[in-house]
């Protein structure tokens, strides 16, 4: 794999044997699964739901705000820019909002309003796609299980968001994604060069943002490295590829005494995995492997970021705690806050006892991709889709791509990246180039029966 | 592996290599002495799962709540206590004997709940208008979103 053979040469300073390249693999499929599923599902409910002769309400009630109706109702490149505008700079407050308060250490409001945000985008916009749904199919299902079972699911999928360490995996993953859809799908609505620029903007804004010295992102990410916890936020978590350590492991290693080939680069990721070489493993060859580490802080399963970062600051530090559990990370966040960037661990500033509320230590687990990135794709996928399968297929390939490059990316730079540009702009490249030439291309081949 | 001198304490190397458990050591026993990882996992997820001494009060937790209107926390307890309802009565592992009969115990509610809801939506659906007369069309939940306005989809 491409991937695998460019980004083992990057992170050549693992001592990792055969491991970087046997579960890179995977863990960028781990990414690319849920990413996929999330734009396929995007992508049928657009299908099934949207009439784009009618413009829906959302269309309607922007264009009298922006006061813009002239022509094509409130579709135009200045309203459009004007509404990218808002709610980039509604998103840049909300942020620099969070930020503050993450500072101030209100972590109890801030969980509190992602619980709530949560429930209302399942239990609101979940309820509106299901009648929709239903109106569309005929399905006669009548009142009163429908009052029963949607504030049901709502409240076990909120569950499953937000405390992930009491429900199964899988369980989780998917209400994270069942979150992303329905947002996305909402974001569809909009019309089509509002929802143009607003993708570019938020594109934008995520360079901005991640990288510049004063971006909010960059501030929140700062301040929760150096205090070690996690950001509340929706986050999505890929499973890790190695299972064989759990955090209960973890729980009962706490009393021991520091071995030398401990820890050093393990990291109790948020579902509580753990990545482990310190965790002594019930095999006695895994000991050994554990112990042939032991200078080597490095976790060969190469959470691309992890790699060299980690030895510098680990080797010191055998007793470096596992990074806890779960519980304060996926808190879900607003819409505009859930965290668009791809964040691999960083690393560890410091020698620290086993800390419960560290952030992922480098060569932790699975690579964490914000659901921010996850609607944002998703939301350029169904709109691809109004328009036709071809650009579906050019814009999922150009998404899966720009994803791909990011992750070269992580693994060359090892610090937070945001995951919207390169994906976005290759997104709307290949969308514009497939509508004006592609089509035009394809549709003559299969006119005069060359191809089809 | 492990050739132990004899007569050196248990304690000494319980934390050097795990061996795996017999049943028979617990959770309970935790603290100072390590103790080597239970030899199967309660919940689903295996090592990632809960340990084992947090899941008696995750299990127990989630059937009550499930008792406010919420049946499907009781098939996430199922479901995530799967290898715990699985293991045959006589000869589960000790620990999942605190488990079990939460487990079934939501089991037996979620297989009532969805009888009885599935039953009650599959005599709606098919026998329709034949079977309610006319309050079937006020029951359905299209003509109830129609009715209240709120099939459109809002803002």
């Amino acid at each position: 794999m491409a991937d695998a053979a460019a980004a083992a040469p990057i992170a050549g300073d693992a001592p990792a044997g055969t491991t970087v390249l046997d579960s890179l693999g995977e863990d960028v499929t781990r990414i690319v699964y849920p990413v996929s599923a999330c734009m396929l599902l995007v992508v049928l409910l657009v299908s099934l739901l949207s009439s784009p002769s009618s413009p829906s309400p959302l269309s309607a009630s922007i264009a009298a705000a922006t006061g813009a109706g002239a022509g094509s109702g409130g579709d135009d490149i200045t309203t459009a820019l004007i509404t990218a505008v808002t709610f980039v700079v509604a998103v840049t407050a909300a942020t620099f909002l969070l930020a503050l308060l993450f500072y101030l250490r209100c972590t109890p409001c801030l969980r509190a309003y992602l619980g709530f945000s949560a429930l209302a985008v399942l239990l609101v916009l979940g309820g509106q796609v299901a009648l929709l749904l239903l109106s569309r199919l005929r399905f006669p299902l009548d009142a009163v299980s429908f009052a029963l079972l949607l504030p049901n699911a709502a409240g076990a999928l909120a569950l499953a968001a937000l405390a992930p360490a009491s429900v199964p995996i899988a369980l989780h993953q998917a209400a994270l994604v069942a979150i992303a859809v329905l947002t996305a799908f909402w974001f569809t609505l909009l019309p089509e060069w509002t929802t143009w620029a607003l993708l570019v903007a938020m594109a934008i804004y995520d360079l901005a943002a991640v990288l510049l010295p004063g971006g909010p992102l960059r501030v929140l990410l700062e301040l929760a490295i150096e205090r070690n916890e996690e950001i509340p936020a929706l986050v999505y978590e890929a499973r890790p590829v190695d299972p064989r350590h759990g955090r209960n492991w973890r729980l009962w290693r706490e009393g021991r005494q520091p071995h030398e080939d401990s820890d050093a680069g393990s990291t109790v990721e948020v579902i509580g995995e753990v990545l482990g070489r310190n965790l002594h493993s019930d095999s006695p060859s895994q000991a050994h492997e554990a112990a042939t580490f032991a200078g080597d802080v490095n976790n060969p399963r190469p959470r691309v970021i992890s790699v060299a970062t980690l030895s510098p600051s680990e080797s010191t530090a055998p007793q470096v705690g596992e990074v806890p559990p779960a519980l304060q990370e996926h808190r879900v966040a607003v819409a505009e806050m859930r965290v668009p960037l791809i964040q691999p661990r960083p690393e560890r500033s410091g020698e620290e006892e086993e800390d419960e509320d560290g952030i992922g230590l480098s060569s932790s687990g699975a690579i964490k991709l914000g659901l921010g990135d996850f609607i944002f794709y998703s939301v350029l996928v169904g709109r691809a889709a109004m328009y036709d399968y071809m650009t579906v297929y050019a814009c999922y390939l150009a998404i899966i791509a720009g994803l791909g490059i990011t992750l070269l990316l992580l693994a060359f730079f090892r610090k937070a990246l945001p995951a919207l540009p390169v994906s976005i702009t290759l997104g709307v490249v290949f969308y514009v180039l497939t509508r004006t030439l592609l089509e035009e291309f394809v549709v003559q081949c299969s006119t005069n029966l060359l191809m089809f | 592996m492990e050739t132990r001198v004899a007569g050196v304490p248990e304690d000494e190397e319980s934390g050097l290599l795990p061996r795996p458990s017999a049943a028979g050591r617990r959770a309970a026993s935790r603290g100072p002495r390590l103790q080597p990882p239970p030899a199967s996992w309660a919940t689903v997820d295996g090592p990632l799962g809960l340990p084992l001494e947090e899941a008696e009060g995750h299990a127990r937790r989630f059937f009550l709540w499930g008792f406010a209107c919420l049946p499907f926390l009781w098939a996430i307890n199922c479901c995530y206590f799967w290898p715990v309802l699985r293991s045959p009565a006589a000869s589960s592992p000790a620990p999942f004997a605190s488990i079990r009969p939460y487990v079934v115990r939501s089991a037996i509610g979620f297989t009532i709940f969805s009888i009885v809801l599935i039953t009650w939506a599959t005599t709606f659906i098919v026998g329709g208008e034949r079977l309610f007369g006319p309050s079937w069309n006020d029951l359905v939940m299209y003509n109830v979103a129609e009715k209240l306005g709120i099939s459109g989809f809002m803002g």
